[in-house]
């Protein structure tokens, strides 16, 4: 979920064609879970193969990667390792919210009330390992650089972000700021016309950019500051943050009172303070690899089709076509670019 | 004000054509001297540079420095419309933000064209110096690409002594060439320093054939593992050179 700044914070709207030529960091479980979120037929059932298994992810992973590397854009993707301890209120949270979910969304199919249903149905999405190690096994193939995390994904997309191995985080979460990222694109996975949920609404959707340094000059803070203005506001490790802090007050506070314990000081709630201390650690120095490399390898189409069409009832006419773009756009972008041979 | 008038509307037809293959929308810069493109392609590998004098129009007036962006595509399929002895003027209309294109032959055609809102785009100055320089006729240029295409997605060029030597293979098969002034395949021949390299043939393939129909020379001068440049000369005042980066084959 991660932290809402509510309107504090300022997008930038941008076209994919900005973004060529552009290396970015994805961070693999939230689109994942986008995808299966997305993804799905009338009932709200998601896309399976004649086994059975669910194969929205892959369909979502393989044709939005083929759409971005047609474009020039280079992706690579980090997968979540071991959560920290104090995500399990939020991690106990959003499960409780998916059992709630299911329990609607079979209600809501007994009543044949099927708008109702395909939205509860979205809230039930669960990301199990193997549908993670089918992702990891198409990007292989794919020949896109994949990084285990050991511990938060958007953690290790901030820190290969800040070591300028790549110019963005991709995520639709602000946490990536919080973990020291300088850029953001949000909206990456979900370009295009999207239904809004619950109504009968379509909203054009398109990819924006955020930037660590604007926010910083916006909002007039320090980096520490904007950590502890998101504690207030209530993070993954502390769901919910302080009762009646809403993004204005936040701000306010921080600002008036220079840091999170001060402003704690006046206020009624008595926080446990180590806690704190822990949950600005965990932002301020997370758990990260360096031990990685971003190296774009050449598709193999045949093996594309061999996993996507033999094995997972892709249709094979779609795949080609798709593998056709991901091919052009590996050749576009393994070429060195004009830029790096001028001006020497 | 801007308006220019092209004696043979094929012409415009042809070099916009040219343009098109690597950009898709690009600004026209237009001063008193003349007409100016310059555009990467969206992938960065590729640059087209392009210029026209204001000799090279029948009639110009140009009254102040203007950036005129349009989508070179839509462009091109209303000069599609062009027949052979049909003059050609275009014209911008700072108010209206569009620019009109006016076919004179039987009959006049004047078509109407939007224009772009100009992107603040900062195209590099390219600064390159180059080892070999190759003349020759866009014919035997485009031949070499045809024959290259036959077996691969590459064409490497080598200048050495007094030859050029082509080559382009994938797994399968391999075409190698020889040219040399001597054989009369050549026009002319500069090397400073044996030099080699190889380009990616979708782009170099695209280039020459568009860029043949707007001159009968080329000029293609490039260096050991640098980007190459093919200029197409024109009779009249105006210049069209193709930027390309090299491929280096890593591992």
């Amino acid at each position: 979920m991660g932290v809402d700044f509510g309107g504090l914070i300022e997008k930038r709207k941008i076209n994919l064609e900005d973004l060529q030529g552009k290396s970015l960091v994805v961070d693999g479980y939230n689109a994942l879970y986008q995808f299966l979120a997305i993804i799905r037929g009338k009932m709200g059932e998601p896309l399976t193969d004649r086994s059975g298994r669910v194969t929205s992810h892959l369909s979502g992973l393989f044709y939005r990667t083929a759409n971005m590397m047609e474009r020039g854009i280079q992706l690579a993707y980090v997968f979540d390792g071991q959560p920290p301890a104090m995500k399990e209120i939020e991690i106990k949270r959003r499960m409780k919210i998916k059992e709630d979910a299911l329990i609607q969304y079979d209600d809501a199919i007994k009543r044949g009330a099927l708008d109702e249903a395909k939205k509860f149905a979205q809230m039930t999405s669960k990301l199990k390992d193997d549908m993670v190690e089918d992702a990891k096994t198409l990007l292989n193939l794919l020949g896109i650089p994949w990084i285990q995390a050991p511990s938060e994904g958007e953690a290790q997309a901030s820190h290969v972000v800040c070591k300028n191995d790549s110019w963005a985080v991709v995520s639709q979460d602000y946490d990536s700021f919080l973990f020291g990222a300088t850029r953001l694109v949000r909206n990456l996975n979900i370009t295009g016309r999207r239904k809004l949920p619950g109504k009968n609404v379509y909203v054009e959707i398109e990819p924006e950019i955020v930037e660590l340094r604007k926010i910083i000059d916006d909002l007039k803070l320090t980096r520490e500051q904007l950590i502890d203005l998101a504690i207030l506001l209530g993070t993954d490790y502390n769901p919910g943050g302080f009762k009646g802090v809403g993004p204005k007050t936040a701000l306010k506070l921080i600002r008036e009172h220079g840091d999170l314990l001060k402003a704690v000081e006046t206020m009624k709630e008595s926080p446990n303070i180590d806690d704190l201390f822990k949950i600005r650690e965990l932002f301020l120095n997370p758990k990260v690899t360096d031990d990685y490399e971003l190296k774009w390898r050449k598709p193999d189409p045949e093996a594309i089709v061999a996993f996507l069409v033999n094995d997972r009832d892709f249709s094979e006419v779609r795949v080609r076509s798709a593998i056709e773009r991901v091919s052009r756009g590996w050749e576009k972008s393994s070429g060195a670019t004009l830029e790096s041979f001028f001006g020497s | 004000m801007f308006k220019a008038v092209v004696q043979d509307a094929k012409i415009w037809k042809n070099l916009l054509t040219a343009i098109s293959t690597l950009i898709e929308e690009a600004d026209f810069n237009t001063s008193e001297d003349g007409l100016k493109l310059r555009s990467m392609d969206p992938s960065h590998v590729a640059m087209v540079d392009f210029e026209w004098s204001k000799e090279a129009f029948e009639e110009y007036v140009c009254d102040k420095p203007t950036n005129i962006r349009v989508n070179i595509t839509t462009m091109l399929k209303l000069l599609r419309r062009s027949k052979s002895e049909e003059s050609l003027e275009i014209s911008y209309d700072e108010e209206r933000k569009k620019v009109d294109l006016t076919l004179r032959g039987k009959i006049l055609k004047k078509f109407t064209m939007p224009t772009l809102e100009s992107v603040e785009e900062e195209v590099p100055t390219p600064k390159l110096s180059f080892n070999a320089r190759v003349k020759l006729m866009s014919e035997t240029l485009k031949e070499i690409v045809e024959d290259s295409e036959t077996v691969s997605d590459n064409i490497s060029f080598k200048a050495k002594e007094d030859k050029l030597f082509v080559k382009a293979s994938s797994e399968l098969s391999n075409v190698g060439m020889e040219l040399s002034k001597t054989d009369g395949a050549l026009l002319e021949l500069d090397i400073k320093e044996d030099s080699d390299a190889t380009f990616n043939l979708n782009y170099f393939g695209e280039m020459v054939k568009a860029g043949s129909a707007t001159s009968e020379v080329a000029t293609i001068e490039f260096s050991t593992n640098m980007p190459i440049r093919l200029e197409f000369e024109m009779s009249q005042q105006g210049k069209l050179m193709y930027y390309l980066a090299p491929r280096i084959e890593a591992e």
